[in-house]
């Protein structure tokens, strides 16, 4: 067993990829007694868990179960939101909900956004135009996924600073900050913030509709039914939570990933359409999600292990994507890797439902950063990840150029 | 109503199940969990082509099977 068996042990946080190679080669289905579940690490493996239907995707109820009954009772109304979003739900009411906002994220709806995001990343870019430093990700890589998202939900752009607020607040409990004391309580008073500003949007969108997701949604409720209003919220919820943070995460991590590969950085800025197949590489070599976990619903075994019902499962995307079964040379970068079968965006049915726009905010973020920025290169050697155990976040990227 | 040829990219295709949802007759999962093309006349065109849309990662192409045009993507 590695020295360190723990996911959140300061070396792992760092760079977790050492532990999980290691955990793959030695004990690919390990039992982790800190994390108190089983750790997946082949790619195969990890596939297999994102489809098996005996796993389930509902983290909240055990999650709520575990809880002393008064905590559980004061986090009913957080509760109430989160069990109701898709990635947190399983068939049927999975299906009936993802149907019904997928048409709006298809890779051609998507493509339809290409010149008003290009448009973003160049104002964001200009504003920067006489600064020599600057932290990418303050300055650059959170403002310019949740103006995307904020504009296709249909929230004016000058409350972007309270979903940014709320949703930093909101990550504190989706991805378990280490040491955050009452983050669950914060996370609550800002998720219901956030729903009663929602809830205003959606009433003037009921009395006035416009071209946005939201009056979609609102039509979608009237037309067939399928929709109830407190889905409606937390389905507005969870695609302004998780349309920015992962992107604002791809886009750092794709730019910190050029700057230690400086002759990938040459072959891209010389090559810019290598940036479709780029962009997959800088998913797969250091992606924003680490790992996703399921709950065991009924008994099953998996290379000889019995994992029982009710365990739980970190299904390690980190390590699938550099599982040197699937990928040559898993560690390094290439970018014009192809195939690059990644689970980055997971697999299955939860298959991201923003994996398009989130390919094309990076491609032009990432292309339009090396057009404009030629001089570009780190400005510090320092640099620190967020401590949780399913997201892959840096803290800051100070640049100059 | 026109004969299509529909494929599926099965090396893209990541099991979403959402084509199968689309148009239950013409499409349907195999062993591996990905989805493949049992029946192309097995629903309308407009719920094939939306199938094809709808799919998040474009593996789904859509042709007019006599005339060979393009319909999707
Ligand atoms: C690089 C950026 C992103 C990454 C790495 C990412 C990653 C993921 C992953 C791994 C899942 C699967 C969760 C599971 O299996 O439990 C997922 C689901 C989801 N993502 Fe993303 N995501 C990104 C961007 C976005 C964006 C921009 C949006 C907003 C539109 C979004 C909205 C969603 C939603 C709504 C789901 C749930 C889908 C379902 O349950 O069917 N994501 N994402
Ligand atoms: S919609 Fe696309 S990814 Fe999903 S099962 Fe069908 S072909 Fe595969």
């Amino acid at each position: 067993m590695p020295v360190h068996d723990d996911l959140s042990a300061p070396e792992v946080i760092a760079d977790p990829y050492p532990y999980f190679h290691q955990l793959r080669a030695e004990d690919p289905v390990h039992w982790n007694p800190k994390w108190g579940g089983w750790i997946l690490t082949r790619y195969d493996d990890v596939q297999w868990a994102f489809q098996d239907r005996r796993l389930s995707a509902d983290r909240m109820t055990p999650f709520m179960r575990g809880l002393p009954p008064h905590e559980a009772e004061e986090l009913r109304p957080s509760f109430d939101i989160f069990s109701r979003w898709m990635v947190f739900t399983d068939p049927p009411t999975h299906t009936r909900l993802r149907m019904l906002v997928n048409k709006a994220f298809t890779p051609r709806r998507v493509e339809g956004l290409r010149s008003r995001i290009q448009a973003i990343v160049d104002e964001l870019l200009d504003a920067l135009s006489d600064r020599r430093q600057i932290e990418l990700i303050r300055d650059f890589a959170y403002i310019l996924p949740v103006t995307v998202i904020a504009e296709l939900l249909g929230v004016p752009p000058h409350d972007r600073e309270l979903i940014k607020r709320c949703s930093d607040e909101i990550t504190l409990f989706i991805f378990g900050a280490i040491g955050v004391e009452d983050r669950r309580q914060r996370a609550q008073h800002a998720l219901l913030e956030l729903v009663a500003y929602l809830r205003g949007i959606i009433e003037a969108r009921r009395r006035a509709p416009r071209d946005d997701l939201i009056s979609a949604l609102l039509a979608a409720k009237e037309r067939d039914d399928l929709l109830s209003e407190e889905e409606i919220i937390a389905t507005c919820v969870l695609i302004l939570f998780g349309g920015h943070e992962t992107t604002t995460n791809l886009i750092s991590s794709s730019v910190l990933a050029l700057l230690r590969h400086p002759d990938q950085m040459r072959l891209l800025r010389d090559n810019p359409q290598l940036i479709t197949t780029a962009v997959e590489e800088f998913l797969r070599y250091d992606g924003p999600s680490k790992a996703m976990v399921r709950f065991a619903l009924e008994d099953c075994e998996l290379r000889g292990k019995q994992i029982r019902a009710g365990q739980r499962l970190l299904l390690v995307q980190s390590a699938a994507n550099r599982d040197p079964e699937q990928f040559p040379d898993p560690d390094r970068l290439d970018i014009t890797r192809q195939p690059n079968p990644h689970v980055a965006f997971g697999y299955g049915i939860h298959f991201c439902l923003g994996a398009p726009l989130a390919r094309l905010e990076t491609q032009i973020a990432i292309n339009t950063i090396l057009r404009r920025l030629p001089g570009l290169r780190l400005a510090t050697e320092h640099l620190e990840w967020h401590p949780t155990i399913v997201s892959r976040a840096l803290t800051a990227l100070p640049v100059a150029f | 109503m026109r004969r299509l040829r529909i494929s599926v990219d099965r090396a893209k295709c990541v099991a979403s199940t959402l084509c199968v949802h689309t148009a239950p007759a013409v499409f349907a999962l195999d062993a591996t969990g990905k989805s493949s093309v049992v029946n192309p006349a097995g629903d309308t065109e407009e719920h094939i082509l939306a199938a094809a849309e709808g799919c998040p990662v474009s593996a789904i192409v859509v042709e007019d099977a006599d005339t060979g045009e393009r319909l999707f993507p």
